[in-house]
């Protein structure tokens, strides 16, 4: 049976229970997710059972039809078009009022809210800078967010990281990120990977990425997330903290100064366990990255390619070096 | 002589216990050598910490001459996040 996307969304919005299964491989998942549907992820080899009504999705809706064909999978439904048209009919539908505030912004308009739409920002580190740098981003409507980190939420993290509360403690960060994320707007697509930046999954993780958020705790990651952005391209934004200040800088675009350019020894610099923060700061700095983010996706100028801000929050000063 | 400001940020504003301070040097004296007589006013606090540099809020590589009121800035990296 086929499912065209309007009777989907009819489902979604009456409460239909139902599960949906993108049979697609990783590429294509990580060049075009899927908008606004929990869904799994499965192989056509290996179809999960389910007692609810089974949507089955893959990229342009044929090969699930001709898979419920060659199956005999009767009860099974092939979403109509595959993703290419549930997603082209979803934002075709997106009440563009949601982000009248900053449409009507001459730099931004409605042209630059759906490039922010069709944007793919990752981020690496769900702690203090991340959670505030995923809200702002996910607020302005950026449609498709990837979020890494291996960490579980500590009680010592929920004074900074906004995203965490009590009943989070011992809970996986990405997971509760998703979940609250998915409060502030329901049909964005947040993947997530329950794990840290590492040598061998740095690959997977950039690649398709428009930008990546630099929100480590450390100089062993900022240094990986500076190498995968040079060798794919992604503009990286640089954000640090320590005590009452922070740094920002947009990094590695099109062959711009990069971090291992701009600290060749970092030496043996304290995070935040270590050197102390205060809570406000990583709010400040997360959300000045999400700013920067949105500039080099929008051709904002001026912004802070080329550029290392450094933020005093105790004087609220600010000094701009050009690198 | 000439002088030359110091602006500091994280660990070497909290070494040296202040934000700014008046640096005079011998005419002719360079960034390395700034650096060593900052190092040597931290008194062990700034052990360890790489430095970068700025001058007159431009990013500068290598060893180079300072003048009579440049401003200066050694960078520390900071991992906080």
């Amino acid at each position: 049976m086929r499912l065209d996307p309007k009777d989907l969304d009819l489902w979604i919005k009456g409460g239909h229970s139902f599960t949906a299964i993108d049979l697609r491989q990783k590429e294509q998942r990580d060049e075009m997710p899927i908008i606004g549907i929990d869904h799994i992820v499965a192989d056509e080899r290996n179809l999960p059972i389910s007692d609810k009504d089974v949507v089955l999705i893959c990229q342009y809706g044929l090969v699930t039809e001709g898979l419920i064909i060659e199956k005999g999978l009767s009860d099974a439904y092939s979403l109509s078009g595959g993703v290419e048209s549930w997603n082209t009919f979803l934002l075709d539908k997106i009440d563009m009022s949601h982000w009248s505030r900053q449409i009507i912004l001459e730099e931004i308009g409605v042209e630059g809210q759906r490039k922010l739409m069709n944007s793919r920002v990752g981020i690496v580190g769900m702690g203090g800078l991340g959670c505030p740098a995923a809200q702002a981003l996910i607020g302005a409507g950026v449609m498709k967010l990837v979020i890494m980190d291996g960490d579980i939420v500590e009680q010592s993290n929920i004074h900074r990281q906004v995203l965490y509360g009590i009943d989070d403690i011992g809970s996986s960060k990405v997971d509760v990120a998703k979940q609250k994320l998915k409060k502030i707007y329901g049909a964005a697509s947040i993947e997530i990977i329950d794990s840290y930046l590492e040598a061998d999954n740095g690959a997977s993780f950039f690649r398709n990425l428009d930008i990546v958020i630099d929100a480590t705790d450390n100089n062993a990651s900022r240094e990986l997330i500076d190498h995968f952005s040079k060798e794919y391209n992604v503009p990286m934004i640089y954000g640090g903290l320590y005590r009452y200040e922070g740094q920002v800088s947009v990094l590695n675009v099109n062959g711009s100064c990069g971090y291992t350019d701009l600290f060749p020894d970092h030496g043996n610099s304290k995070n935040c366990s270590e050197a102390g923060v205060l809570g406000m700061l990583p709010g400040i700095i997360g959300n000045i990255q999400a700013l920067e983010a949105v500039k080099i996706i929008l051709g904002i100028r001026p912004n802070l390619i080329g550029k290392l801000m450094i933020y005093d929050g105790m004087n609220h000063k600010t000094e701009t070096i050009e690198l | 002589m000439i002088k030359v400001k110091l602006k500091c940020f994280s660990q070497v504003k909290y070494a040296l216990g202040t934000g700014e301070v008046i640096l005079e040097i011998e005419i002719g004296a360079t960034t390395a050598e700034l650096e060593e007589m900052v190092r040597d006013r931290a008194d062990g606090r700034l052990d360890g910490v790489g430095l970068s540099v700025a001058i007159n809020q431009q990013y500068v590589k290598g060893d180079v001459v300072l003048h009579d009121g440049d401003e200066v800035v050694l960078i520390p990296p900071v991992q906080g996040g």
